[in-house]
C-alpha cells in the first residue's frame, strides 16, 4: 500500500494542472473552433491576466477578488485588440493568421517585460490560501485544492453556456455553418469580436487562477501557448474544426487538458526517466491511432493497393 | 560556469531579426574611432533583452559601478565603453562580438552571460587576438591564453558546500536538478565531493535526478519521489523561472520541513522577490552576499545602492571584479596597454582585494581561487535577502 500512497499527492496535482490547461485551453478551442483563427498570441493572453493579477494582489481577500474580476476584463480586452488587429486577415489562411499573432505574441511579451520588468512577479495570495492543508495523510498546497473547486466550477459553467444558453448556441451554430450564420443576420466580423473577447477574457481568468501555479512571466506565455495547443491537438479540434464549438468539445477538451495534466504529473512521478519525452509521446499516440482510425482501418486502403498489384 | 545560465530555443528566430537589425543601425552610424593614445576601448557584452535581461543588467551596472567610482579611468587611461546585446544565445552574441571588435576596435573584451555565447564568441576572439574577461559563463575551452573568468566554475559550487551537508546533515540527502549541461556540472560537483566526504545519496539508484529543462514547471511528482526516498535533506540547483517554481512549489509540498541546500543561483537576484515566503530559511553556497563585511563590499554595495534598489548579485561583483582586473592590469601595461599587453598583465595580477573577499587567478583554469560562503535566507526589514552564516571552503584552480 505504501507504493499507491506515494501517487495519491501527484495524482490529485494531475487534476489540477489538467483543469488549468482545461480553462486555458477552450478559449483556444473557441477561437479556433468558431472563429476559425489559429491565434498563437492565446499565451501571451494568459500572461496579461497574470500580470494583471500580480500587480493588483497585496495578499488580501479584497484585492484578491479585484484581481480575479480585472484580469478577464484585461486580458478581454486585449483579445478584441487582436481581433481587430486580425480584420484585414481574417478572410485569408491559417499561415497568415499564424503569422500575425505570432507578431503580436512576441510584442506583447516585450511589451509585459517593458512595463513589469524582465523578473518574475511575485504573486501573494491570503495567507490561509498560501499554506499547506492535509489530504488523505499528505501535505498540499491550500492554494490548488481551492483551485480544483474553482476550476470544476468553471469547467461546469463553461458547458451550460454553451449548452444552454442563446450566445452558446450561436457559437455552435457559428461553428457549424457560418455562412447561414451570416444569413440570419450576425455580423462574422462582430461574432468573431465576441469571440476573440470572450477567449481572452477566458485566457486572462486562467491566468489569474493559475498566477500562483504557472506564475507570471517571460516564460509564462510560451509554456500555457505549447500546452494549451498540446490539449487542441489532443481533444481533436485541429483536424474537425466544424464540429469544434459543439457541445462534445467541451468534454473532449476537457478530457485532454486532464490527459496532459495527468502525463505531466502522475506519469513523472510512475516514469521519471521517460519526462523528457512523454507528453510528444503519447500525443504521436493519440494522433497516429485517430488518423489510422479515420482512414476507416488499413482494410479499405488495403485493398486498392492489392487490386493494383494484381493488375 | 559551463551554461550555468542555458540557451532557449524558442525566441532565437525574433533574437536573429533583433541581432540583424541591431547589426543594421549600427552600420550606419558606425564611427569607427580609433583605439589610439591615452584612451582603452572596452567593449562590454550582455543580455539586455530577452530570457537572461535581469543577469544582463547587472553585468554591464557592475561595470560601470566600477567605471564611475573609479573617475571613469582604467589604469590611469580614459575609457570608452561599447556596451553590446548579447540577447538569448549564440545567434545573437556573435554578430555582436563581431561588431564590437571590427567596427569600435575594442582593446579588450568582458561580461557574457551564456556559456553557450561564450563558447562561439571564443573562436572570433581568439582570432581576433583580443584578451577576455568573462564574468559570468564558462564553458570548457581548450585554450585559455587569452580567457579569464572572475565567476568561478560550475562543478565548483556544489564542491564547496558538499563537506558541510555531509558533515551537518543526519542522514541521507537527494540530489535533484536541471537537465543540461549547467545542471550535470553544478550537480556533479557537488555529488562527486560528497561521496567524498562520506555522504550517502537518497536517490533511488544512487545518482542525481534529472528534470528535463526548461520543460519541467511542476515539480510535485518529484517531491513525492523525495518523499517515498525517506531523504533527511535535499541539495539542488536551478536558476532563472525554474528556481522561481521549484522554490514555491517545495514550499507548499509534503516535503516542505525537509532542509533544502542548494546552489546561490537559486535564491540569487530578482527570483528571490518572486519567491517571496517561500524561500525563507533555503540554504545555499556563493561566492557572494551583499552582507559580506569588508571595506570593498561596503564601497561597492554604496555605491551601487546609489541608483538600484535591489541589492547588488554575485553576477554584478563578478563584473566589477572584472573592471579591478584591468584597472591593475592596465596601470602595469606602463602606458601602453595593447591587448597583448593586457594580457600578459593580467597573468601577473597576483592577489585582487574584491567585494567578495581576496581572490587570486588560477594559473591553470584563469578562474578564481576563491572562498565560498554559506548563506540562509533571512528577513532583512521588509524584504528577504541571503545572509551570511558562515565560511565554507577555498576552491579553484
Amino acid at each position: 500500500m505504501l507504493r499507491l500512497d506515494a501517487y495519491v499527492i501527484p495524482a490529485l496535482d494531475g487534476v489540477v494542472y489538467g483543469l488549468l490547461l482545461f480553462v486555458v485551453a477552450a478559449g483556444l478551442v473557441l477561437c479556433f473552433g468558431v472563429a476559425d483563427i489559429l491565434n498563437l498570441a492565446h499565451g501571451t493572453l494568459y500572461a496579461v491576466g497574470a500580470y494583471t493579477a500580480a500587480a493588483l494582489w497585496n495578499g488580501g481577500w479584497p484585492a484578491l477578488l479585484v484581481g480575479l474580476a480585472v484580469a478577464p476584463v484585461a486580458a478581454g480586452a486585449a483579445g478584441a485588440a487582436v481581433a481587430g488587429l486580425l480584420a484585414p486577415v481574417a478572410r485569408r489562411d491559417h499561415l497568415a493568421q499564424a503569422l500575425l499573432t505570432f507578431g503580436v505574441a512576441l510584442a506583447g511579451g516585450s511589451l509585459l517585460v517593458a512595463a513589469f520588468g524582465p523578473d518574475d512577479l511575485p504573486v501573494r495570495v491570503p495567507a490561509a490560501l498560501a499554506g499547506t492543508v492535509e489530504v488523505a495523510g499528505h501535505r498540499y498546497s491550500a492554494y490548488r485544492l481551492v483551485f480544483l473547486v474553482a476550476g470544476t466550477a468553471l469547467a461546469v459553467l463553461l458547458h451550460a453556456v454553451v449548452a444552454r444558453t442563446r450566445a452558446g448556441m450561436l457559437v455552435r451554430a457559428a461553428a457549424d455553418d457560418a455562412e447561414m450564420v451570416a444569413a440570419l443576420g450576425f455580423s462574422p466580423a462582430r461574432v468573431r469580436l465576441g469571440v476573440l473577447a470572450s477567449a481572452g477574457a477566458l485566457a486572462g481568468l486562467g491566468g489569474a487562477l493559475g498566477a500562483p501555479i504557472i506564475g507570471p512571466g517571460p516564460g509564462a506565455a510560451p509554456t500555457v501557448l505549447l500546452l494549451s495547443l498540446v490539449v487542441v491537438v489532443l481533444g481533436g479540434t485541429a483536424g474537425s474544426a466544424g464540429s469544434a464549438g459543439s457541445v462534445g468539445s467541451v468534454g473532449r477538451t476537457l478530457v485532454a487538458a486532464l490527459a496532459v495534466g495527468e502525463i505531466q504529473s502522475l506519469g513523472v512521478a510512475l516514469a521519471p526517466g521517460a519526462a523528457p519525452f512523454l507528453l510528444f509521446g503519447a500525443m504521436a499516440v493519440v494522433l497516429a491511432g485517430r488518423s489510422l482510425a479515420k482512414s476507416a482501418g488499413p482494410i479499405r486502403t488495403w485493398r486498392p493497393a492489392r487490386a493494383w498489384l494484381r493488375t | 560556469m559551463p551554461s550555468t545560465i542555458p540557451r532557449r530555443p524558442v525566441r532565437s528566430g525574433a533574437a536573429v531579426l533583433l541581432a540583424l537589425a541591431l547589426a543594421a543601425t549600427s552600420a550606419c552610424g558606425g564611427n569607427a574611432e580609433n583605439a589610439s593614445g591615452k584612451t582603452v576601448t572596452v567593449g562590454l557584452l550582455a543580455s539586455l533583452s530577452g530570457i537572461y535581461q535581469s543577469v544582463g543588467t547587472d553585468i554591464r551596472d557592475g561595470f560601470q559601478v566600477y567605471l564611475s567610482t573609479h573617475g571613469n579611468k582604467l589604469g590611469g587611461h580614459d575609457v570608452k565603453l561599447v556596451v553590446a546585446d548579447e540577447g538569448d544565445g549564440a545567434p545573437t552574441a556573435v554578430p555582436a562580438a563581431t561588431k564590437l571588435i571590427k567596427r569600435d576596435r575594442i582593446q579588450v573584451l568582458t561580461g557574457i552571460v551564456g556559456g553557450g555565447s561564450m563558447a562561439a564568441v571564443y573562436p572570433v576572439l581568439q582570432q581576433a587576438r583580443i584578451p577576455f574577461i568573462g564574468s559570468n559563463g564558462r564553458p570548457a575551452l581548450k585554450d585559455v591564453s587569452r580567457v579569464w573568468h572572475t565567476s568561478y566554475l560550475s562543478n565548483e559550487t556544489g564542491a564547496a558546500i558538499a563537506d558541510y551537508v555531509a558533515t551537518n546533515v543526519n542522514g541521507s540527502v537527494y540530489a535533484i536538478g536541471p537537465d543540461y549541461q549547467g545542471g550535470w556540472d553544478q550537480l556533479g560537483g557537488f555529488t562527486k565531493a560528497f561521496a567524498k566526504a562520506g555522504g550517502k545519496l537518497a536517490n533511488t539508484d544512487g545518482d542525481t535526478t534529472f528534470t528535463p529543462f526548461p520543460t519541467t514547471k511542476n515539480f510535485t511528482p518529484y517531491f513525492a519521489r523525495i518523499k517515498a526516498s525517506g531523504a533527511a535533506a535535499v541539495y539542488t540547483f536551478y536558476a532563472g523561472s525554474a528556481a522561481i517554481e521549484f522554490v514555491k512549489q517545495y514550499a507548499q509540498s509534503e516535503i516542505k520541513d525537509l532542509p533544502l541546500y542548494a546552489a546561490g543561483f537559486l535564491t540569487e537576484g530578482g527570483v528571490l522577490a518572486a519567491q517571496g515566503d517561500s524561500a525563507r530559511n533555503i540554504y545555499s553556497v556563493l561566492n557572494y552576499s551583499p552582507d559580506l563585511d569588508n571595506a570593498e563590499n561596503r564601497a561597492f554595495v554604496a555605491a551601487w545602492r546609489g541608483d538600484h534598489d535591489r541589492p547588488p548579485t554575485t553576477y554584478a561583483m563578478a563584473s566589477y571584479d572584472a573592471a579591478a582586473v584591468l584597472d591593475k592590469a592596465i596601470a602595469a601595461t606602463g602606458g601602453d596597454p595593447t591587448p597583448e599587453r593586457i594580457n600578459e598583465a593580467i597573468a601577473g595580477l597576483g592577489r585582487i582585494d574584491s567585494p567578495r573577499g581576496p581572490w587570486q587567478f588560477s594559473q591553470k583554469t584563469h578562474s578564481p581561487v576563491q572562498k565560498w560562503y554559506l548563506r540562509q535566507v533571512r528577513p532583512d526589514g521588509r524584504a528577504l535577502s541571503n545572509t551570511i552564516v558562515g565560511d565554507l571552503a577555498t576552491v579553484g584552480g
